[in-house]
């Protein structure tokens, strides 16, 4: 695959052989990134999927209203708590009924990392066999910018907003992929919306685990309205997220981790950090954090993926 | 009524000695569920460790989701049920409690979903013991709810609750209720029908218009926000459902009799209560206890009969009115309590029938709670203090019959 | 209707024992139901069950207060007044005791039986079980049951060796039982 060198506009394009199942003006802010992420998927993925999804920024356009609808897929919708058994009790039944069915448990980092974690754990670990895939906009957007588990150290939202007596978030933020990685589940990996061609392969990847057990996506969505960041400036705050290593790109198969982009001279996080308005407040002192929890989850990663010279790591047992 | 003798001779069934969770698997077993989802709570343990069981010999080919917890058993045979499958789980208490927003959102889709309750208090003093709070707390979760007496009619309720919530008019989930420890460790003979015989009886199902499902490339949703109007016509087609369960429940017992040869009555069972005078209500195991000593109260010539509640949700009114109208003197037995009221919410909920009873008078017996022994003895006192009521006599309106200090302490 | 209450220890049984009985009254056409006394289950906690047998179905659902019949597999517990409370005049006792000696006395006590249930079992299960020679000897003492249907109703909960063992612990339990009347 690496070998093939084409022109990335048309390989990115090359991945979308189904149609977008959304209706072309829908209700999500300008410049939104899980927009762009939600109509890409069943463009990849097939219009055939099942999506389940939650009360949060995707709910307006992935609910609709009364019978009316933003688009044509099979759709359910849930609330938070329970979403990755949801998910769960749908593949099941079609697998017990014989039904071909790729089921796409759709959630928030609200979701997946806060209230719903322990479901989302749950399933990975009886390794059920559909694909979970975590926008991660870092925090409670839909309902007005409140923290969350993945909540980066120093942001300063609605419930850790900055002041005379805060910096904002005072803890380091919780690394989801990694811990579902950890669950040696047959798929899990990061993205973002930078690196499209990556988020395409990442998702037919998950497709094809799934008939393995579970995929585990956790896709980088940043949100202008919430971080402050200009509407067009979404890629941008992507690729510097992925420059600076604050969000890097790798896969992990059943537990086994590999960077699937490595960046040979990281810049600063303040490069990421000086594009929006969530981080406006921190000085050098308190961006010297930030920028050590980022190189720490970085060397974390690194010792990680080379484990396997270290150790033998069983395969997964197939269902 | 040829159909009635065919079946009658065909019907087979062999006596187990097994306890109410056992007979609750078996009934699970018996309605063939495509999906079961379970996690383990006292004292509702046995039930999914019995389907385990049968899953691991091969004897239930199902999908069994052995589920973190109870929030993610009912999230998973909710969607499972609106994917099209038959799907089954058990809980009790806490477990009822921590799957709470899951059981909101399975009646409001409509999803029909079967589910076991053994009933255990919640209250925050960890009580491992019979009550029927949790049912109470959950009473307008919008499921039908059914209680059973012994490990028959538990086995029996699962069977029919599939036949309710299945049925294309009725579409709403059912949750069969039944007292920890009194039925869930009681082991007596209960009359284990034939898988056949089970299969004919849930097979009307097969001939409905199929309900609607979520299929892969269905184009169709299910969980909308609904607002105003939308909103508002949902609730009420859940509501009117919620109502034609009643008859619709009196005539599967109708057809469960003409195939297993066994009938409840329905809604309500009413037991020696065409001449009665007084009448006790209750529900669950007590009624067994009750039965018994109505006999001994009937052998010293006291009318005294029985109304059994089997279909708490909804609420069984008409047919309570129905048979309690013009009897002199009701008492209601709680095994639960509600706050505002003094006395029982079973008690409190008749009240609001009161003007059509034609003068029945009411008193309410709290009972039971936390394992306090509904006794014979208690039973007699409660029949006692109903007659007294029945006879004009002054009798306080809420009794606390295991706690003689409630009526000490003078608040109620 | 004869109202049967089980004292013995977690570990010996005892529930099982007042399950396999009613299970061997309903193959002879007649009622039985068993349930414990609702606690804590833990290897060695004293337990106490109930069993109700009678020719008609069996509706209490209530624990038992006046009981016709003490079944004690825990020899410690054979002189606590606990035991004995309510029991009805022209009672029995079965006692699971290696002292074969009478030293058990209650006004209202008629039928004695004794038996070294745990020695039996030891011999034929290598388990100081005594729940299924209880049984056996329940039996016989009450006269209540034939050998038959006790045998037969183990098949609900043994299999292969364990069945056959126990099928021999029953039989032993009715032969060897020493029954006293007063």
């Amino acid at each position: 695959m690496t070998g093939k060198k084409k022109g990335k506009l048309t390989k990115v394009l090359d991945y979308l052989k189904h149609e977008d199942p959304f209706s072309k003006g829908v209700a999500f802010c300008p410049g939104c990134g899980l927009e762009l992420l939600l109509r890409f998927i069943p463009q990849v993925l097939g219009n055939d999927i099942v999506i389940t999804g939650t009360p949060s920024c995707s709910a307006p356009v992935l609910l609709g209203q009364n019978n009316q609808s933003w688009h044509t897929l099979s759709y359910f919708g849930t609330l938070m708590t329970g979403a990755a058994a949801n998910a769960t009790g749908l593949a099941r039944y079609y697998r017990k009924a014989g039904i071909k069915n790729t089921v796409v448990c759709f959630n928030g980092d609200g979701t997946a990392a806060d209230i719903g974690f322990g479901n989302l754990s749950g399933a990975a670990e009886r390794n059920e066999p559909f694909i979970y895939i975590c926008y991660d906009n870092e925090g409670y957007m839909n309902t007005g910018v409140q923290k969350s588990a993945t909540t980066p150290y120093g942001a300063s939202t609605t419930t850790t907003p900055f002041g005379t007596a805060s910096k904002g978030k005072n803890l380091r933020r919780m690394n989801l992929a990694l811990k579902m990685a950890m669950h040696k589940i047959p798929y899990a990996a990061t993205a973002t919306l930078s690196d499209l061609g990556d988020l395409a392969k990442k998702l037919l990847k998950a497709k094809e685990a799934k008939e393995r057990g579970f995929a585990f996506l956790h896709v980088f969505a940043p949100c202008t309205t919430g971080w402050g960041y200009a509407p067009e400036n979404t890629i941008e705050v992507c690729r510097r997220a992925v420059k600076t290593n604050y969000f890097p790109l790798w896969e992990a198969i059943n537990g086994k981790i590999r960077m699937t982009k490595t960046v040979k001279k990281p810049k600063p996080v303040s490069t990421y950090t000086e594009l929006m308005k969530k981080f406006a407040h921190l000085n050098e002192a308190d961006l010297q954090i930030l920028q050590d929890d980022v190189d720490y989850e970085y060397c974390m990663l690194g010792g990680l993926s080379t484990l396997e010279a270290e150790c033998h790591i069983p395969e997964s047992v197939e269902d | 009524m040829n159909i009635k003798a065919e079946a009658k001779a065909k019907a087979g069934s062999q006596i187990k000695v097994i306890t109410g969770n056992a007979a609750a698997a078996i009934g699970a077993k018996l309605v063939r569920p495509d999906v079961v989802a379970a996690y383990p709570i006292t004292p509702q343990t046995e039930i999914i460790e019995q389907i385990s069981k049968f899953h691991a010999n091969g004897e239930m080919d199902c999908e069994l989701i052995t589920v973190e917890g109870e929030n993610s058993a009912m999230n998973a045979v909710m969607a499972a049920s609106l994917a099209g499958g038959r799907v089954f789980t058990a809980t009790s208490s806490w477990g009822l409690v921590f799957m709470y927003d899951a059981v909101l959102a399975t009646a409001g889709a409509r999803a029909p979903v079967v589910m076991v309750n053994v009933n255990r208090e919640t209250p925050g003093i960890i009580a491992v013991s019979c009550g029927q709070q949790d049912m109470i707390s959950t009473r307008d979760a919008g499921w039908i709810f059914l209680i059973a007496e012994d490990c028959q009619e538990v086995l029996d309720l699962v069977l029919q609750a599939y036949r309710l919530a299945e049925d294309y008019d009725i579409q709403v989930p059912v949750m069969v209720h039944y007292d920890g420890f009194y039925l869930s460790y009681l082991s007596e003979g209960v009359d284990v029908p034939f898988q056949e015989d089970v299969d004919r009886f849930l097979s009307v199902l097969n001939d409905q218009p199929e309900r609607t499902k979520l299929v892969p490339g269905g184009k169709l949703g299910c969980g909308t926000h609904g607002i105003l109007g939308g909103y508002l016509e949902l609730r009420h087609k859940h509501v009117s459902a919620m109502e034609r369960s009643k008859a619709k429940f009196e005539q599967i017992d109708k057809e469960f009799q003409e195939i297993f040869g066994r009938s409840y009555g329905g809604q309500i069972e009413e037991y020696r209560m065409d001449d009665a005078d007084v009448v006790l209500v209750g529900s669950g195991s007590m009624c067994g206890t009750i039965k018994t000593v109505i006999d001994e109260k009937r052998d010293a010539g006291v009318k005294v009969g029985l109304l059994k509640i089997r279909m708490y949700r909804p609420f069984p009114g008409e047919a309570m009115v129905e048979a309690l109208k013009g009897k002199k003197a009701i008492g209601v037995v709680d095994r639960s309590l509600c706050f505002g009221f003094k006395g029982g919410p079973i008690y409190t909920e008749l009240k609001a029938f009161e003007t059509q009873l034609d003068g029945s008078k009411m008193v309410s017996f709290i009972d039971g709670i936390a394992n306090t022994d509904i006794t014979t003895a208690n039973i007699g006192q409660m029949i006692d203090a109903t007659c007294d009521l029945a006879e004009g006599k002054d009798v306080r309106e809420v009794t606390w019959v295991s706690y003689p200090e409630a009526q000490e302490e003078g608040g109620l | 209707m004869s109202e049967v209450r089980f004292h013995g220890r977690g570990g010996q049984g005892v529930v099982t024992t007042s399950k396999i009985l009613a299970n061997a009254f309903a193959r002879t056409g007649q009622f039985g139901a068993s349930f414990p006394m609702f606690g804590f289950e833990r290897r060695g906690a004293p337990v106490t069950a109930f069993g109700r047998f009678s020719d008609k179905p069996v509706r209490e659902k209530t624990q038992i207060y006046n009981p016709d019949i003490l079944v004690v597999l825990d020899p410690s517990q054979r002189d606590s007044e606990a035991v004995f409370d309510g029991l009805l005049p022209g009672g029995m006792m079965l006692l699971n005791d290696s002292d074969i000696t009478v030293n058990v006395s209650h006004d209202n006590l008629k039928k004695l039986g004794i038996i070294d249930a745990n020695k039996i079992a030891l011999e034929e299960i290598g388990l100081p079980i005594p729940n299924t020679v209880i049984v056996g000897a329940f039996a016989k003492m009450s006269g209540l049951l034939e050998i038959d249907p006790c045998c037969d109703a183990l098949q609900d909960y043994f299999s292969d060796k364990k069945l056959s063992a126990n099928i021999v612990c029953v039989k032993r339990g009715f032969e060897e039982v020493k029954i006293f009347d007063f």
